[in-house]
């Protein structure tokens, strides 16, 4: 092996080792590995600007500064007090409707901040009725990354590979992973409730005092939130037809948060640039760096020729080792270096005698995504939760997490392997 | 203990304790201008980081409900002061204290 590739190895790993501990924040390392590859001349600068996905930046930029303008409208917490009133004030009914609403949010908006509007919302209603929120917030964990598994702009692992697959459009995410997220979550709803049904148990006083609720007060700008209602339809509309229309998806975010920006006037401007989470941007900008000094030197040709003579070229034993390795991966690794670097890989499968490439990537998708409930380090979301829920004293340890999580995970991949076999493979 | 007194023609204000939080009961009598204090004090607990310090609910009867943490006791009544929806705040040492 090359001196450069031994160098671009050894960055990476170290990288992921200070990822994995966490010691340092995760942006940090990713940004100063990235420039170790360019300073060691791995690669050159314009190389790896030239591997910067900016549609995966664009689009998580567009959807954060559309959602969080939103989020000032009150309109989340009306929608989760309109199904708590709907629920008629009882605590499971309310965790099914959040688990709902939390997986719906997660598919048209990203994981994190689905969470982060839910979390405060969460509180609110089992503060009022009296119960532990601990359940509620599993659930609402599990139900964001099912539910974001379901579109190209669910969860990041997504947005990565529809970004660097072009066949596979918004339209072809909802169509071959829709159904297999709902198959999920219409499965976990009733273990939920078996499991916690009788940890959040209440008085008919206290659920009265739910249904006396009025949750249009909630609403505090109905301007705003038709600007913002017509923004995220078109935009949504847009994310349906941009393959027609010849756009790329960031092209639609961004084109819809600068819409709203233009409707909302400049005062907005400076608070939504400030919400968006730029750790997370920069994250991928130096994960890109990173995967393309991998990709520059020929360590990923070779970890494809390897993985390929491994399954003998078998695209049914490639797509299962692909989506069970993801998940184990994925439960304990961040999934979006895991998938950073799991995608060249794949796209030179294709190069290497793979035709059919489109079970593999599903799996790629439905492992990485689904891979987040193992653990509580498994996906961005749950740490998120756990950090808020530890703050207002409900601390989620890491072992209670993986011994509901983990099993969940493995019957959510037992699951999803049998619709890749039985969709994509017979 | 901190003892708060308001004027009973504009503000009524009822008060439960349970082991861990104290529920109020706001019904203004009078919304202008007070309504618009009542949601100032409300964006400030939702804005800040603490998201459970003091939580608030908003009932078809015109009436507002906020559950406070204990620990966040004073910093409540203490915000109703500020924005002048009581008319006096003092602190009463309790006989077993004194």
């Amino acid at each position: 092996m090359e001196q450069q590739a031994v160098l671009a190895i050894g960055i990476f790993l170290i990288v992921y080792a200070f990822i994995i501990a966490e010691k340092i924040h995760r942006t940090i390392v990713a940004m100063i590995g990235g420039a170790l590859m360019v300073i060691f001349g791995i690669v050159s600068q314009e190389t790896a600007i030239h591997h910067i996905d900016f549609n995966t930046l664009g689009l998580l930029v567009g959807m954060m500064i559309i959602v969080n303008i939103t989020a000032e409208t009150g309109l989340f917490k009306f929608i989760a007090v309109w199904a708590a009133k709907k629920a008629k004030g009882r605590p499971v009914a309310i965790m099914v409707a959040l688990i709902l609403i939390t997986a719906i949010g997660s598919a048209f908006l990203d994981n994190v901040t689905t969470v982060l509007l839910m979390v405060p919302v969460t509180l609110s209603i089992t503060r009022q009725l009296r119960v532990n929120p601990t359940p509620f917030l599993i659930t609402q964990i599990m139900a964001s990354n099912v539910g974001g598994t379901a579109t190209l702009i669910g969860d990041p692992p997504n947005i990565m590979i529809g970004s660097a697959v072009k066949e596979l459009t918004f339209v072809a995410f909802i169509n071959n992973l829709m159904p297999i997220a709902v198959i999920i979550l219409v499965v976990f709803i009733p273990l939920f409730i078996l499991m916690f049904r009788k940890q959040i148990k209440t008085t008919p006083e206290l659920m009265q005092s739910i249904m006396d609720l009025d949750e249009k007060e909630l609403l505090t700008d109905r301007k705003l939130l038709i600007k913002c209602l017509t923004v995220m339809g078109l935009t949504i509309v847009g994310f349906f037809l941009h393959q027609l229309v010849h756009l790329e998806s960031a092209t639609v975010a961004l084109a819809g948060a600068f819409l709203l920006l233009l409707l909302t006037g400049e005062h907005m401007l400076e608070e939504a640039f400030a919400k968006v989470e730029w750790p997370t941007i920069f994250f991928f900008v130096g994960l890109f760096v990173l995967v393309a000094g991998l990709i520059e030197t020929g360590v990923i040709a070779t970890l494809a020729e390897k993985a390929t003579n491994l399954t003998g070229g078998d695209v049914a034993a490639t797509s299962m080792l692909i989506l069970w390795m993801s998940a184990i991966a994925s439960a304990f690794i961040d999934n979006i270096p895991f998938v950073a670097t799991m995608i060249p890989m794949i796209q030179d499968m294709g190069s290497l005698g793979i035709s059919n490439l489109e079970p593999i990537w599903w799996s790629l998708a439905l492992g990485a995504c689904l891979g987040g409930n193992g653990s509580l380090i498994g996906a961005s979301a749950n740490l998120i939760v756990a950090g808020m829920a530890a703050k207002e004293g409900y601390p989620i340890k890491f072992a209670q997490f993986l011994k509901l999580g983990f099993p969940m995970m493995l019957l959510s991949i037992v699951l999803a392997s049998a619709y890749v076999y039985l969709r994509y493979l017979m | 203990m901190l003892e708060y007194r308001y004027d009973p023609s504009i503000i009524q204000i009822t008060e439960s304790v349970n082991e861990q939080d104290a529920e109020f009961r706001i019904r203004l009598l009078q919304e202008e201008p007070y309504l618009d204090r009542l949601k100032q004090i409300r964006r400030f607990f939702e804005d800040n980081d603490i998201y459970t310090d003091a939580l608030f609910y908003v009932y078809k009867n015109h009436e507002y409900g906020a559950i406070v943490r204990k620990e966040y006791y004073v910093d409540f009544v203490l915000a109703l002061m500020k924005h002048q929806l009581l008319q006096s705040v003092e602190w009463k040492t309790s006989p077993e204290s004194s």
